[in-house]
């Protein structure tokens, strides 16, 4: 079942060439998205759209089978949580159980509930003992998980990760890989909106935006066997995957990469 | 810069603690309206007894209330000279005649300068300030020789002295006062309390929530916005701009290289912070629950009749006397 349905959706900043022209997708209950492109290729722009932050030119957005519209959008919001890029910028309450508690308030959950929840979600991603501390004490991976507790919280049926994990260290963004997968396998749809190969690379099916157009779409595996689209996207592609492109175009037997591999560690 | 601390909350246990910040904003107005009811000396005196009481209950050193009386310092000297100066009624209590002289005039821009360049080397400033201005009056009232440039006639009154010492007092226990709301309330629960009490004013169309979530939302970005401050001035550094010496023009430019990135990175941070609130179903003027709520206890009700006991007094004591 589809739970977002997107059809002919173009979008554009004032007067400026289309940021987003009839892109059509979908994406199922249940399954990990990544929408892959470079900068400026829309893909921000097509979050903020599903979420309602930006009118559509043309097109139609469903979410969970409503279309959004004025009227719809609230309750559209309550469907979709949104981990933004700057960790900073979306951290709303003076401590971290105000800002876990923020999205709650919204949706006027009782008190002793809200209390509740704070505890169990800041120990689904290890923030218990940071409950009382303001933002500046934390570092970006630690506030960006306080986001993700802000969300889970809400319960909402789909989370988009919008470059959530672009401004962290490694380490950072790997916490909050491993946290996006568990968040998945819980029955959450997410969708991740990244640049960055490796982090699609993991998800159940990848988009592929370049200029604002649908350029690929489809299972992780069958895309990265796609050379030419691949090629085509300006993506930063994988070592893995440009070496076996290299060897591909060399079009060497097997046994010969394996005696070049075998030389190669001998010389060593 | 990761240790940044907004308000002068100063941690503990005594009852100013306890209490609901809305009571101590209450409190704190009604002791202030009975201050300014209070027109005479001796009353203002047992008022200020009445704070004294309420800082040493309270646990609160007099030290902190001190350093929070340090900014009004000259406020103070300057209500307290012009009262002495204009206030010409009452007994006569001390006049003396002050003449400049040829010799004493440069004495006189000689003490002055001498006391501008040294003043960065004493401690207590305040003090020196005021020693100094004790001895050019000094001076000019004793050490008359050579032809005399100009003079006047000091003359302090008992109505003047009386009326300087009295505002000094008041304005001492107001501030006094409003420090102790600062020192035993988090800011956050300031801003709650402000928001319940204002509440009244959605009938003029005020939205008390509305202003309490931009007051948090500034006390949560003070720290950022002064990280951001911080490291702007060292990539301007980095380049050569000299934020310490420079004329006042020079400073005037380092301020605006400043202003300029700061403005467009809050623009920027409030268009993120937006999406980010809209986002989470935040949706301004709309109802909300909330995490903190505000539970009044007996010991506010106590307070509370405690502080217009005070008020019925002052205005007896108005009143009758």
């Amino acid at each position: 079942m589809n739970i977002i349905e997107i059809k002919d959706l173009s979008f554009s900043y004032q007067d400026e060439i289309d940021a987003l022209s009839n892109v059509t997708l979908s994406v199922k209950k249940g399954e990990w998205v990544s929408i892959l492109g470079h900068n400026g290729s829309g893909k921000s722009t097509l979050s903020k759209l599903i979420i309602g932050l930006l009118k559509a030119d043309s097109g139609e957005i469903k979410v969970d089978g409503v279309i959004l519209n004025e009227e719809s959008v609230h309750d559209i919001r309550r469907k979709i949580g949104i981990v933004f890029q700057n960790p900073d910028n979306q951290f709303v309450g003076v401590t971290v159980e105000d800002d876990i508690a923020f999205g709650m308030e919204n949706l006027c959950f009782e008190q002793s509930d809200i209390i509740d929840k704070i505890k169990e979600y800041a120990e689904k991603v290890s923030m218990s003992e940071y409950l009382k501390k303001e933002p500046h004490a934390l570092s970006g991976g630690q506030k960006q998980r306080v986001a993700i507790a802000g969300i889970l919280a809400m319960k909402t049926d789909i989370i988009i990760f919008d470059e959530a994990t672009s401004m962290l260290d490694p380490k950072g963004r790997e916490s909050i890989m491993n946290y996006i997968k568990e968040i998945n396998k819980a029955g959450v749809t997410v969708i991740t909106i990244t640049h960055d190969m490796k982090e699609a690379v993991l998800s159940d099916r990848i988009i592929i935006l370049k200029e604002g157009r649908v350029i690929a779409c489809g299972d992780t595996n069958d895309i990265l066997n796609d050379k030419e689209t691949l090629n085509s996207s300006n993506l930063e592609l994988l070592l893995p995957l440009k070496l076996q492109y290299l060897l591909d175009e060399a079009n060497l037997s097997n046994d010969k990469v394996k005696d070049i591999l075998w030389q190669l560690s001998l010389n060593k | 810069m990761k240790n940044i601390i907004i308000g002068q909350y100063l941690p503990g246990t005594s009852f100013l603690y306890k209490m609901d910040p809305r009571s101590k904003i209450i409190a704190l107005m009604i002791l202030m309206i009975s201050t300014f009811i209070l027109k005479d000396v001796t009353h203002i005196l047992i008022m200020l007894g009445v704070v004294l009481l309420i800082l040493k209950i309270g646990g609160i050193p007099i030290a902190r209330i001190a350093r929070g009386l340090k900014p009004i310092m000259i406020l103070l000297l300057f209500t307290f000279t012009f009262q002495i100066i204009f206030i010409k009624t009452g007994t006569l209590i001390f006049d003396a005649e002050l003449t400049l002289t040829v010799f004493t005039l440069p004495l006189m821009i000689f003490i002055i300068l001498f006391w501008y360049l040294t003043r960065r080397y004493i401690k207590f400033k305040f003090l020196y300030l005021l020693i100094t201005a004790f001895g050019i009056l000094t001076m000019l009232a004793l050490y008359t020789p050579g032809s005399v440039l100009s003079s006047s006639t000091l003359e302090v009154y008992g109505d003047g002295l009386s009326g300087a010492f009295f505002i000094m007092v008041r304005l001492i226990i107001i501030v006094t006062l409003s420090t102790i709301l600062t020192l035993t309330t988090k800011p956050t629960d300031l801003n709650l309390g402000l928001e319940k009490i204002l509440k009244p004013l959605s009938i003029i169309r005020i939205n008390a929530e509305e202003i309490a979530m931009i007051i948090s939302i500034a006390l949560r970005y003070i720290p950022t916005l002064l990280d951001e401050a911080n490291k702007i001035m060292l990539a301007q550094a980095s380049r050569g701009v000299d934020f310490t010496e420079g004329k006042l023009k020079d400073k005037v430019m380092q301020i605006i290289s400043l202003l300029v990135p700061m403005f467009i990175i809050s623009f920027k941070r409030s268009d993120d912070l937006a999406n980010a609130m809209e986002a989470r179903s935040f949706v301004p003027g709309k109802r909300r629950t909330r995490l903190h709520t505000l539970s009044w206890h007996n010991l506010d009700t106590t307070v509370i009749v405690f502080c217009i006991f005070i008020f019925i007094s002052a205005i007896t004591v108005r009143v009758m006397f």
